[in-house]
């Protein structure tokens, strides 16, 4: 009986692990929680008493804790290995859900490349359609004005601000914001993955 | 991550040590691995027990996950005789030499600071 409240204890810690491991893909998970159920597993000697099965967790540390340690080195790991500009994007959308940080950096990430791909494709597109690409201040019917940057085609009164200079202001403009938006999904990764070797418990 | 201080010391001693030993414990932890493969917990004792090293068990796997990602160990698991799979991890023709070369660095450091040190023995000033 004890044997196996010890076993139902252990299964219920993996169980809230799983729940942290989001940013993991399924095998990834997997790979993680049958090493921490081996390593709980040796260092009971195989006796899975409630009070040892309690040690061992404990030692190990908080589910929570231990989920976002793992996520984040696998994630961190993956990025100093390829450090192409989606490489960083999908690895500040696997830790988005670990942190307010991590939310912050992915949705600054989004934005960045978002806005980047406007100015890029207003001015690639610009030679081709002069007049639906560019910069755009269009009249909005309750009073002032919304700005546009990219392709628009909209029925409102629109002005466009930038003429030919779009070209190469969209291309520096667009190619920097985009290098800016990279450095900082890079520099907010390792931040984090320094942050989980600070803060590990011990 | 917090390691197990050896001396007793003040607060700005004691942080400076931790910050030794948390630089160290990379080098440490493939050295565990130079005579051959381990697992998890195994490389947890050998840590104490060699080095003093009190590693909190939790960080060892994002550690070892690291190291693997940069290739410098290899895991696969390996039925025991306890009755359950163990994941082994052993060092790779890279990770040897990386910790050949850490290992020269580290000695060479620590040679230094002991002729800088050499001077201070015996005098209680």
């Amino acid at each position: 009986m004890s044997r196996e409240q010890g076993q139902a204890h252990l299964d219920t810690y993996l169980a809230q692990v799983n729940r942290h491991l989001h940013g993991l893909s399924e095998a990834e998970a997997r790979e993680t929680l049958a090493e921490l159920r081996s390593h709980v597993l040796d260092r009971t000697d195989g006796h899975l008493s409630p009070a040892a099965v309690e040690a061992a967790i404990t030692a190990l540390g908080s589910p929570r804790d231990v989920a976002r340690m793992n996520v984040t080195e696998r994630v961190a790991s993956v990025v100093e290995t390829d450090r192409s500009a989606l490489s960083v994007l999908r690895a500040t959308g696997r830790l988005a859900g670990l942190s307010l940080f991590g939310f912050f950096a992915f949705l600054v990430s989004l934005t960045g490349y978002a806005v980047a791909a406007g100015f890029l494709l207003a001015a690639v597109v610009k030679p081709f359609a002069p007049e639906r690409a560019g910069l755009w201040r269009i009249v909005d019917p309750n009073g002032g004005y919304d700005y546009s940057i990219g392709v628009v085609s909209t029925a409102r009164p629109a002005q466009e601000l930038l003429g030919w200079w779009m070209i190469p202001v969209g291309l520096a403009v667009g190619a920097g914001l985009a290098y800016l938006t990279w450095r900082f999904g890079l520099y907010s990764i390792r931040r984090m993955a320094r942050g989980v070797r600070r803060q590990a418990p011990g | 991550m917090v390691i197990k201080r050896v001396a007793p010391a003040d607060d700005e001693t004691g942080k400076w040590e931790t910050q030794l030993r948390k630089g160290g414990l990379g080098l440490a932890v493939l050295a565990t691995l130079w005579p051959g493969r381990l697992y998890g917990l195994e490389m947890l004792r050998r840590l104490e027990a060699d080095a003093g090293l009190s590693v909190p068990e939790g960080t060892i796997y994002p550690l070892l996950s690291r190291l693997k990602a940069e290739g410098l160990v290899t895991s696969e698991w390996v039925e025991s005789d306890a009755g359950h799979p163990r994941k082994y991890y052993a060092l790779t023709e890279l990770g040897r030499r990386r910790v050949r070369d850490m290992a020269a660095g580290w000695r060479a450091f620590a040679n230094g600071l002991e002729r800088l040190l050499a001077p201070m023995d015996g005098d209680n000033r």
